[in-house]
This record gives structure tokens, C-alpha cells and sequence, in this order.
């Protein structure tokens, strides 16, 4: 499906003028309102659009906005789309480019494939300069089709994992790796080699193992305990010890064409929360459950 | 497991009973007492009650190792004689570890004197280690009969064990003051998390043992005793579910093991091989009650140094029963069945490989990068093993 097909020229707006994130939206509620019959006022429309706004954000990095709001039994998907000239600060990012969805409650599976589809156009920097320098409507949609942007039918892992994410080398010492987690306050991350080829994953608990000894993990009970050496003792073998020795190789990892679904399902049966994202052997990606809580469930 | 598993069935395969026959030599008196049992010990575990007494042994000791060894002494002998000694020295080694490794001592001496406690302390009720709960299923001896007649045992041995200890480690150990520290600060509030479960724990173990003592009269058999005890506890007095405690906390691949090895023995009796062995016996001794209960001691004793005593009892069961038959009386017989409890039990401890207690106890160590090997274990262990041997030759030759 062509994401031009859902467009129509009379909802796309060029807007050069300084306004505010409210006249924004209130523009292209218009637009909708003056076309098609909704099943609340356009007033209301609004309303709902700037609560949702207020309690989470409707933008993304890469400097769009997609405002959505589901509406019962309304039996269709529109979008409304501005161009903007000055852009609008949510919270310190700029958005250049603001699409106004509705949809219906239930179905959300074309709506989070029209997002994917438009967050992939966001960040392809040649595409958007020539969208905002479009002028109309026409313009815009004959771009799109154009080009042949698409809405895929599902969702993937690839669409909305975090590229090249932090990893670390097997023969990295754990003062590198108690590093590395420190300052990008990640809990874990991939093992890769020096070709990028995925060996395994180490997390914080696996760094914490260390300092605990086989038979303590046999105790039913350690409160009696207020402070233990070999566990203080763990910086003295920052040095000794390295990633290999700690980390885990069970093969449990995502292909990148992996659908949403099955993602979950490993996270879930696996109680991990984040899975590296493995293609031909090499590391691409990583998909944590909460990019798929705030990208694909909390939209 | 898988071995004796595989020949129960190999032998009706191949014809030497029915299944019909082998089946029904399962003792499910046994079966069922062990499932109760090990209910019973899971809730037991979950008040924390054994960590307690550990911690609280420890601290009462003042971090004196030499103490701490004669005190663990005692409480892992008393513990393994309600759980068993493989149990007993699973809870207790690893507390054994973290406070050597705390006094900086090397804990060696320490795992090796708990496990011979825990073996002889297994011997001393009918409830501790399986060789007595396969002979009280076998005779028709009560948990009051193994009281008086093998506990004495065990407490003079105990204190025999205790004088070679303080033999074999006085003045070998130190420990600066600042590492004793460290023991008494040890929290032991904290271990009872749920007291109200510990109260109930106890109540229901006490109601068991009362059960126990007065089973003649009530005519109740010792499954249904360990299996009443065991479901009031995991149904009202654990905070886990049900099926986790079944499937982690029940030990199959022991109940499985018990169950090959009844079909075995019951292919053995059939061949007639244990008759022989018992005429073998009898000739040698004219079946002089005395001299039979000597010979079945130590033959029990140094058998069971090397091989696992399980096994040996649940063969050794047919045999006494066919001398028996050759006696005058029924009293008559009652030291052989002591001889082989305290023979197999206690011959456990010479060598490594001679109790299951012994292997669970070196292996953790192993684990944790405290190597004991063979000859470390065993030339301690035989000491022990001799002591006992000969103390409860001494008791068996006065008392019967």
C-alpha cells in the first residue's frame, strides 16, 4: 500500500508563519472538519488532541509530530499533515513537521504501520528537504508516489530497534565494561567481535555475579548479612576478569524482518528485556520492551 | 536412578519376575514416607528455622573456630537427625563456607567433621537417613524401638567423635579478634521472615513425632504420618504454590531410585542369591546371635565405605530376614537389624565415596574452589568410621 493513497492535497498545509503548537492543530482540524462528518466537534477534537499532548509527547527526534486520537466508530483512518516554515519546540525538539491522525479505536495496526512508514521518511534528510520545498499538496502526494513510499503491511523489528547500539568485545576487561554501562546507563548490551559478528550479551547481574560465590547462591536467606568482602572485593578484579568470562552465549536474539509479535513472545517466554538484533550473524540493532511499550502499545 | 531404574525393568524383561510380582515388592510405605518427608522438610527450609540455628551456633561458639567445629558438630548431627544427612549438610555446608571464609580458615576440617556428623546423626532415628526407614518398613519396629535402641548409640558416638576431634584440631586453628568480629555481628533477627509460619511448622512437626512415638496404639503406618504431616504443611503453612514445591522440592530422581531398586532386590530374592548369602552367613557363624550381629556390623560397615549403603540395605533386608527364620526367637534377630543400621550408616563415613552425604558435601566445596580430594577426606573420615565401628561393637556385645 502506497502511503500516498491515504493523503488527499486539501489536508496537506504549508505553513511559514510564527505560530503556536494549538493554531497548529487547530488548522488541521479544520481542514478535516470541513470535509468529512466526524463524530465529535471539531472544538472537542481539538481538546482531546491537546490533552493527549500534555500527557505524552507527540514527537520524535527526528523533528516530527503525529498527534493521533482514536474515536469510536469512526470507520476510517485520515490524515492531516503541516509543513512548517518555523518550526515548533516540544521539549527542546524541533518539529518541522506535524501529521494529524485519526483513527478508530480498534484498529491500530494501520495507523502504527502508517507511523513506521513516516518516521522512516523523517529520518531520510534528502526526502524531507524536498517534501518541505514541495508548496501543495499535489506536490507532496505526487512526490510520494513517486518515489513508491510505502506502508507496509506489518511492522518490524528494523522499524523501530535502535541501530548500531552500544556493545562491548569479549576481551574487554570489566572495568571497560562497568564503564561503558556507567555512562550510557544501559543494564546491559551486546558481546560483538572486532567484525561486528554477535558472540552473546553481559548485563549488570552478570557483572554482580562475580562478587557472590557459588555457595552463597545456595543459602536460602542472607539477611543476617550487612556487609560481605568478596562482593566489595569485585573492583579488585575489574582487571583480572574480562567479558568473556562473564557473559552468557545463549543463542536467544531477533532477525530484523522479526514481526512485533514474535519479539514479544521472546522477551516474554525468555523474561528478557532487551534482545540483540542479529542479521547473517552480525549485530544490527537492539530492541528493548520499552521502545516497543512507548512505540508501538503507548502511541 | 536410571541404573537401578533400567534393572528393575531389565529383570522382567528377561523373565526373572512378572511385572505383577515386581511391582508389588514397591514399598509404598517407604515411597510415600519419603514424599511426606521431604513436604514436610521443604516447609521446614522455608521458615528459615535451620539458618537460624546455624547462625545462632556460630555466634554462641564467639567465632572460636575450634568451638564452632564441636557446636556444628552437634546441631548438624541433631538437625540430620529429623532431615537426613544429605539434606542436612545441603543447608549447612554452604553456612559452613561463608563463615570459614569469613574467619579466613580453610573450611576443609569444617565440611568434612559436619559430614560425619550428618551421617551419624541420619542413624540415630528412624526418620533420619533411608537405611532405617527401609528397615522399619521391613520389620515391624516403631520409631519408639529405633529411639531406644539406636540413639543411645549415636550419643556415645557423638561424644567418642567429639574427644577425637578435640584430639585431631586443638590449638591448630587461629583467628584474630577482628575476624571473630565479624561473626557476631551477624543479624540473626532477620532469618525467621515469617513467624507465624515457623509456629505452625512447629506445631505440625511436634504433632508428627507425637504421632510417630504412638503409632502402635494409634495403628497408623509411617507414610501416612509423613504424608498427613507433609499436605497440612503445604497446604496451610507455605507461601509457595503447591505444584512448585512438588516439582522442585520433591526429590523424583531419589523417589525413582527407591522404586528401581525394590524391583531389583525382589529379582534377587527370586533367584535365591540372597538365600545363599544368608546360608553363607549362618555357616560361618552357627548362627550364634552375638557373633551374627558382629559380623553383620562390620560386614555392613566396610562394605558400605565403598559402596552406597541404600542399596546394600535393601539387600541386606531379605538376607537378615531369611536368618531370622533360622533362630529361636523373634528377639533374638533385634541386634542383627541394629547392627546393619548402625554398620551402614556409620561405615559411610570412611571414605569419600561411602555416603551420598559425603559426595553432595565435597562436591560443593569443589564448586566454590576448595579442593578436597579423596585421601584429604578419608583419612579423617576412616578415623571416625573406626571410632564409631568399635564403640558400636561395644554397645551392640553389652546391650543384647
Amino acid at each position: 500500500m502506497l502511503l500516498a493513497s491515504f493523503l488527499e492535497a486539501h489536508n496537506i498545509l504549508f505553513e511559514n508563519r510564527v505560530l503556536t503548537k494549538e493554531q497548529v492543530y487547530k488548522k488541521l482540524v479544520d481542514r478535516l472538519c470541513s470535509q468529512y462528518k466526524l463524530p465529535v466537534s471539531g472544538s472537542k477534537l481539538l481538546e482531546l488532541i491537546l490533552h493527549r499532548e500534555e500527557e505524552v509527547s507527540s514527537a520524535y527526534p527526528t523533528g516530527i509530530a503525529i498527534p493521533h486520537i482514536r474515536m469510536d466508530g469512526f470507520n476510517d483512518t485520515l490524515i492531516a499533515m503541516a509543513f512548517l516554515g518555523n518550526p515548533l519546540d516540544y521539549n527542546g525538539i524541533k518539529v518541522n513537521w506535524v501529521v494529524l491522525i485519526l483513527t478508530d479505536k480498534t484498529s491500530s495496526k494501520t495507523y502504527l504501520n502508517i507511523v513506521a512508514a513516516l518516521l522512516k521518511l523523517s529520518k531520510d534528510k534528502e526526502a524531507m528537504k524536498a517534501l518541505a520545498s514541495a508548496g501543495d499538496g499535489h506536490s507532496v502526494i505526487h512526490y510520494l508516489k513517486k518515489n513508491e513510499v510505502e506502508v507496509k503491511k506489518d511492522v518490524i523489528i528494523a522499524d523501530i530497534m535502535v541501530q548500531n547500539p552500544i556493545a562491548v568485545l569479549p576481551q574487554n576487561s570489566l572495568r571497560e565494561l562497568i564503564n561503558l554501562m556507567s555512562t550510557h546507563k544501559v543494564a546491559g548490551m551486546p558481546v560483538v567481535d572486532e567484525t561486528g559478528k554477535y558472540v552473546g550479551e553481559v548485563n549488570v547481574l552478570n557483572l554482580l555475579e562475580v562478587g557472590i560465590p557459588n555457595y552463597v547462591m545456595m543459602l536460602d536467606n542472607l539477611s543476617f548479612l550487612s556487609s560481605y568482602e568478596p562482593l566489595e572485593n569485585l573492583f579488585s578484579q575489574q582487571d583480572l576478569l574480562f567479558v568473556k568470562d562473564i557473559m552468557t552465549t545463549d543463542e536467544i536474539f531477533v532477525r530484523p524482518e522479526a514481526s512485533i509479535i514474535e519479539t514479544v513472545f521472546l522477551m516474554v517466554s525468555h523474561n528478557k528485556r532487551y534482545l540483540s538484533v542479529v542479521k547473517e550473524g552480525k549485530l544490527v540493532g537492539l530492541i528493548t520492551a520499552m521502545d516497543i511499550l512507548r512505540k508501538v502499545i503507548a502511541v | 536412578m536410571l541404573a537401578a531404574l533400567i534393572g528393575g525393568f531389565v529383570i522382567i524383561v528377561l523373565g526373572v519376575v512378572d511385572q505383577s510380582i515386581a511391582f508389588s515388592a514397591i514399598d509404598w510405605n517407604v515411597i510415600f514416607f519419603l514424599i511426606g518427608m521431604m513436604l514436610t522438610i521443604s516447609v521446614m527450609r522455608e521458615t528459615g528455622m535451620f539458618m537460624y540455628i546455624a547462625i545462632k551456633t556460630a555466634k554462641i561458639a564467639k567465632g572460636s573456630p575450634l568451638k564452632i567445629m564441636v557446636m556444628m558438630f552437634i546441631a548438624t548431627a541433631v538437625i540430620s537427625a529429623i532431615l537426613g544427612s544429605v539434606t542436612t549438610v545441603m543447608i549447612l555446608v554452604p553456612i559452613v563456607l561463608l563463615i570459614a571464609e569469613e574467619l579466613k580458615i580453610t573450611p576443609a576440617p569444617f565440611i568434612i567433621t559436619m559430614v560425619i556428623a550428618a551421617n551419624m546423626g541420619g542413624a540415630a532415628t528412624m526418620i533420619g537417613d533411608p537405611p532405617n526407614i527401609l528397615i522399619a518398613s521391613a520389620t515391624k519396629y516403631t520409631f519408639i524401638d529405633f529411639f531406644l535402641n539406636l540413639t543411645p548409640a549415636i550419643v556415645i558416638i557423638v561424644i567418642g567423635s567429639l574427644g577425637l576431634i578435640w584430639l585431631l584440631y586443638r590449638g591448630k586453628m587461629y583467628v584474630s579478634n577482628e575476624r571473630r568480629a565479624k561473626i557476631m555481628e551477624y543479624n540473626d533477627k532477620n532469618l525467621i521472615t515469617h513467624p507465624k509460619l515457623l509456629w505452625i511448622t512447629l506445631t505440625v512437626v511436634g504433632l508428627m513425632l507425637l504421632a510417630f512415638i504412638f503409632q502402635k496404639p494409634l495403628h497408623l503406618e509411617n507414610a501416612t504420618i509423613a504424608m498427613a504431616a507433609g499436605l497440612i504443611l503445604v497446604f496451610i503453612g507455605s507461601r509457595k504454590k503447591v505444584e512448585t514445591i512438588i516439582l522442585n522440592d520433591i526429590d523424583w530422581v531419589t523417589i525413582f531410585f527407591f522404586i528401581g531398586l525394590f524391583m531389583i532386590v525382589e529379582g534377587l530374592v527370586h533367584t535365591g542369591f540372597i538365600d545363599l548369602l544368608a546360608n553363607g552367613v549362618m555357616s560361618i557363624t552357627n548362627g550364634e546371635p552375638k557373633t551374627t550381629s558382629m559380623v553383620i556390623l562390620w560386614l555392613s560397615g566396610i562394605l558400605s565405605a565403598w559402596i552406597d549403603n541404600i542399596p546394600f540395605v535393601a539387600a541386606m533386608i531379605p538376607m537378615i530376614k531369611s536368618i531370622g527364620l533360622h533362630m529361636q526367637s523373634a528377639v533374638q534377630v533385634q541386634p542383627l537389624w541394629w547392627a546393619l543400621s548402625l554398620g551402614s550408616c556409620l561405615g559411610g563415613n570412611g571414605t569419600l565415596v561411602g555416603a551420598s552425604a559425603n559426595i553432595v558435601a565435597v562436591g560443593i566445596a569443589n564448586r566454590n574452589g576448595y579442593k578436597i580430594s579423596f585421601m584429604d577426606y578419608t583419612k579423617i573420615g576412616i578415623l571416625f568410621a573406626l571410632e564409631s565401628m568399635l564403640l558400636s561393637s561395644v554397645y551392640i556385645w553389652f546391650r543384647y
